[in-house]
């Protein structure tokens, strides 16, 4: 998947540019929130606990203070993606222990046409091994800045 | 709190699912270090339902691969039969748990 298409997943509805959550439960916590209001999931509780499991198998920290926790659930109908960042950053039980300060959330459904879901976790990654791209991105103020560096233009 | 069993199914498919693709996400470069905890999770949510209703969710799955499906605008996204809309108004309370007349799966109300 490339830049571009990856783009497509995210929404100016689900981006916080500055997380009030100050530890792991509550970050998890704020960006999940977002799908609630925008009505992307009706039952929070069935979809927390699908991300609580999912740190169960390992943290979803990947290091270099970036976190994208994921999972699909049958709660949800297709695949979106938020964004958060935290500039004070966040305990995570991160593979590094580092803090965190950019978190990707990835929610998809059980299943998604195309089978979109493992390959946009594979461009994340990919995007974020970039320090360039996570330098970026730690500035951003806005979603007006945030796409571009999502879409590589 | 998740209590009732048709939340509790859910829950048990969603940790399934994650067990399915351990692998997979893996092979991105997630640590999976906790996958026994993980199947753990799942053996003791599992246990929490009524023996036949465990069974059912085991037979669908290994028929259908998908137990539970959610239905989105009255449509069952497993087979993409329209559900009546008389069934959605009972099936958004999830206290009893209803199937698609077509595939047979249990049906999960997103909206
Ligand atoms: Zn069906």
């Amino acid at each position: 998947m490339n830049q571009s298409e990856l783009s497509r997943y995210f929404s100016e509805h689900l981006f916080i540019p500055q997380l009030k959550a100050k530890n792991k439960e509550q970050a998890i916590s704020e960006l999940l929130d977002l799908f609630v209001k925008e009505k992307y999931i009706r039952n929070r509780e069935i979809v927390l606990e699908m991300l609580h499991q999912r740190e169960k198998l390992g943290s979803t920290g990947i290091g270099k203070g970036v976190a994208i926790p994921h999972g699909r659930t049958t709660a949800a109908s297709h695949v979106l993606i938020a964004f958060g960042k935290s500039d004070a950053g966040i305990n995570f039980d991160a593979i590094d222990g580092k803090p965190v300060h950019l978190f990707f959330m990835v929610i998809a459904p059980p299943n998604d046409e195309g089978n979109t879901y493992l390959p946009i976790l594979g461009a994340l990654v990919t995007l974020l091994n970039e320090k360039n791209n996570r330098d970026m991105l730690a500035k951003v103020k806005s979603f007006a800045e945030f796409l571009p560096i999502i879409t590589g233009e | 709190m998740i209590k009732k069993d048709l939340e509790v199914l859910v829950s048990l498919q969603d940790i399934d699912l994650m067990i399915e693709e351990t692998s997979e996400v893996e092979k991105l470069g997630f640590s999976v270090s906790g996958y026994t905890e993980l199947r753990k999770a799942r053996e003791e949510l599992a246990a929490t339902l009524s023996k036949p209703m465990l069974f059912r969710y085991e037979r669908l799955r290994a028929k259908l691969k998908r137990a539970i499906v959610p239905v989105k605008n009255d449509i069952c996204l497993g087979c993409f039969l329209r559900q009546p809309t008389s069934l959605g108004i009972k099936g958004r309370e999830d206290e009893e748990i209803f199937t698609c007349e077509n595939c047979g799966r249990m049906l999960y109300w997103l909206d």
